[in-house]
């Protein structure tokens, strides 16, 4: 299956996952909502939604056990007729990242997490420092493109 | 915080629209919708109350076109205005790469204003942000009401405006205001990443 990543260190850790746990579908993302690799999304709009709404359920979920237990609930379950879907957070020196998984009746919820544990490893293995001082992503000059696109968007063009 | 692809080029950023209840902050989000073609827009996601008070919040992924060979993508967040959605404020702030606030301009609404506006820089503090480090637009809305129910301006940026950030009054039910305060946020949010990283 296509793992499709915005970090490249994050894509080899995936994709075992995705093929020893027999995922429908997988995200990874921070916990702001902001995709970082995909698997299974046909339409990356999709993947948008997903992630905020991945994002907004681990904020709720940890924000409840923190109030009931004082500390935050990781991992989430919810079992549907035909697919069921798996939510946890794996730690890296890059900070937390979040996992979505989605599967069916090729795999178990057993079998997610034994391999999430393992795919919890390597990601924190393969996750680099961070970087201290990034070069400047966008040309001095961005303005121009920037007004003739959202005139273009709010069709004023 | 602002994610970079440079294998496709491409840039994410998340944008909240932060003030208090029945500001107008899902207007905008309603009004950009209407307004963006459908290739460049995915779904509007509103978690809200049965009548229809955001309850945790609006999404909207926006599309904006290549810039300087990045193409450039939106996330554009509301948050829950009531006062006692206090939590559900921080969790959609986190990771915010800029910010709209979005006050009523209604006179009887100032105290509204005002304690939302503090929420909001306690809530970044929390977070260990240093508000005055966050692209900020705030966007005086309801200007079209009847001039003795609002306030000004000029009034307004008395009250809230003493960072002096941009600022621009809006009738975000019919339109004006709202191209220009996502103009002006987009362009601070994407001034970050041209400058060197401090």
């Amino acid at each position: 299956m296509t793992v499709v990543a915005v970090e490249a260190w994050v894509e080899a850790p995936l994709r075992r996952f995705v093929e020893d746990a027999r995922t429908v579908l997988a995200l990874l993302l921070h916990p702001s909502g902001q995709v970082v690799a995909q698997s299974g999304f046909a339409r990356a709009i999709d993947v948008m939604s997903a992630c905020a709404l991945a994002a907004a359920i681990h904020a709720s979920a940890g924000e409840l056990g923190r109030q009931l237990e004082g500390r935050p609930f990781r991992g989430l379950h919810h079992a549907g007729r035909d697919r069921q879907l798996y939510l946890a957070e794996a730690p890296t020196a890059r900070g937390p990242f979040l996992v979505l998984t989605v599967f069916d009746q090729e795999s178990s919820l057993g079998l997610v997490r034994m391999y999430f544990d393992e795919f919890s490893r390597n990601l924190a293995a393969a996750a680099p420092p961070p970087p201290r001082n990034a070069e400047p992503v966008l040309a001095q000059q961005f303005e121009q493109d920037l007004n003739k696109n959202l005139a273009t968007l709010f069709r004023r063009g | 915080m602002s994610l970079v692809n440079y294998a496709t080029r491409e840039i994410t950023c998340k944008i909240v629209y932060y003030g208090p209840g029945r500001s107008g902050k899902t207007t905008n989000l309603h009004y950009i919708y209407g307004q963006v073609p459908d290739d460049r827009k995915g779904k509007m996601v509103s978690l809200a109350t049965q009548t229809d008070r955001t309850l945790f919040f609006d999404f909207l992924p926006l599309d904006l076109g290549t810039i300087s060979g990045f193409t450039t993508k939106f996330q554009l967040y509301t948050v829950p205005g009531q006062v006692y959605y206090q939590t559900t404020r921080k969790l959609v702030l986190q990771g915010a790469d800029g910010v709209v606030f979005v006050a009523d301009s209604q006179a009887r609404q100032l105290e509204e204003n005002i304690e939302s506006f503090q929420d909001l820089h306690a809530n970044l503090a929390e977070q260990g942000i240093d508000a005055r480090a966050v692209p900020l637009v705030i966007q005086y809305n309801k200007q079209d009401l009847p001039k003795d129910l609002i306030l000004t301006t000029a009034e307004l940026n008395d009250a809230l405006n003493f960072r002096g950030v941009p600022e621009f009054g809006a009738d975000a039910l019919h339109g004006p205001g709202v191209f220009e305060t996502l103009r002006s946020i987009s362009e601070l949010v994407l001034k970050r990443l041209s400058s060197p990283a401090k």
